[in-house]
């Protein structure tokens, strides 16, 4: 068997996850194979930094910490959700006036425009015809 | 005190049942976080998020599956989106570095090995190396392999908490073991390691 199709394998031979027949065989190719052995060796010191790095240390100040964020979210949060609340609700209505208000002003400035005629027809009231000046001035004589 | 008197207790916003908790899973949890991330800090610091999520969200829990099977869930989706969002960072970061002349430091790294094959490399850029390379595997490959790899859970666990079938978990662990080897001899083969 050649080394490519052993490499294949090394790592399942390292975790004892190889059948028994398969494993005889890597295990032969092993003894006679400066190579594989080599890489075997390397695989085998990669797999034994997971068992180093395994239970990293956490700080003794890890709950003080948690605690102290657990407080801040405590604090905050009532205002938050309120907030949360209640901001949408008021750039709702916001918006609602806004567009309420614009609806308004733009049907009475259609209602202005369609009553001009109506206005133009008003005779405006005139001084002169309803009190001519000659009549004011023989009052005031 | 047993899990469910925990969780009924942090429901009701007991802070001594949550520090019990807080006591008994966060070495399972930092152990999760750190497979996924690689950083002590970083993982120390979704460790705390994944509580803080579990004091929150404490009434969801309904007691169907076990109380750290809920926390492996946690930490990992916690660690996933994590490093998502420094991905994304990341990409960001790398075009600002295009546009100012800079270069990707995984290349440097790789670059430095390949440039000096026979220096011997420390055993922190081993870890780099093979840290590198299990971040190259699809996610529910790495999930399920560090699941498998750093908290030694059977099969049957890492299904229930991702959610999928046992052979499922069995086919994932394999390609990933498959896919770290590979890796692994495309470096020995540079010399990189």
């Amino acid at each position: 068997m050649d080394c490519k199709t052993i490499h294949k394998d090394l790592i399942f031979y390292l975790d004892n996850e190889l059948p028994n027949e398969r494993r005889i065989i890597v295990q032969k190719h092993l003894d006679r194979c400066t190579e594989c052995r080599e890489f075997l060796a390397l695989l085998q010191s990669e797999m034994q930094i997971f068992s180093d790095e395994k239970n990293p240390e956490v700080s003794p100040f890890f709950y003080t910490r948690l605690s102290a964020r657990l407080e801040e979210r405590q604090e905050y949060q009532p205002q938050n959700q309120w907030v949360r609340l209640v901001q949408p609700v008021i750039f709702m209505l916001i918006l609602v006036i806004g567009i309420y208000g614009g609806l308004q002003l733009g049907s009475n400035a259609s209602n202005s425009t369609t009553n001009q005629p109506a206005t133009r027809s008003i005779q405006m009231l005139d001084d002169f015809e309803a009190e001519p000046i000659e009549s004011f001035l023989l009052e005031k004589l | 005190m047993d899990e469910l008197q925990l969780i009924k207790g942090i429901q009701q916003g007991d802070r001594k049942s949550f520090q019990q908790l807080v006591e008994k899973y966060r070495q399972l949890v930092m152990n999760t976080c750190f497979g996924i991330v690689h950083n002590r800090n970083d993982a120390e610091d979704l460790t705390q998020d994944v509580f803080l999520e579990v004091f929150r969200t404490a009434e969801n829990f309904r007691g169907e599956s076990q109380l750290s099977t809920w926390l492996y869930r946690i930490a990992t989706n916690r660690s996933l989106n994590f490093i998502r969002n420094n991905k994304r960072k990341g990409f960001f970061q790398s075009i600002e570095e295009a546009f100012a002349g800079g270069r990707n430091r995984s290349k440097e790294i790789s670059n430095y090995q390949a440039d000096q094959p026979d220096q011997k490399i420390t055993g922190q850029q081993r870890k780099e190396m093979l840290h590198q390379a299990i971040d190259k595997l699809p996610e529910k490959q790495r999930v399920a392999f560090i699941l498998n790899k750093y908290e030694e859970l059977p099969y049957q666990q890492i299904a229930e908490i991702m959610e999928i079938s046992l052979a499922s978990v069995e086919s994932l662990i394999h390609r990933a073991k498959k896919n770290l080897q590979n890796q692994l001899y495309e470096c020995y083969k540079k010399k990189c390691i």
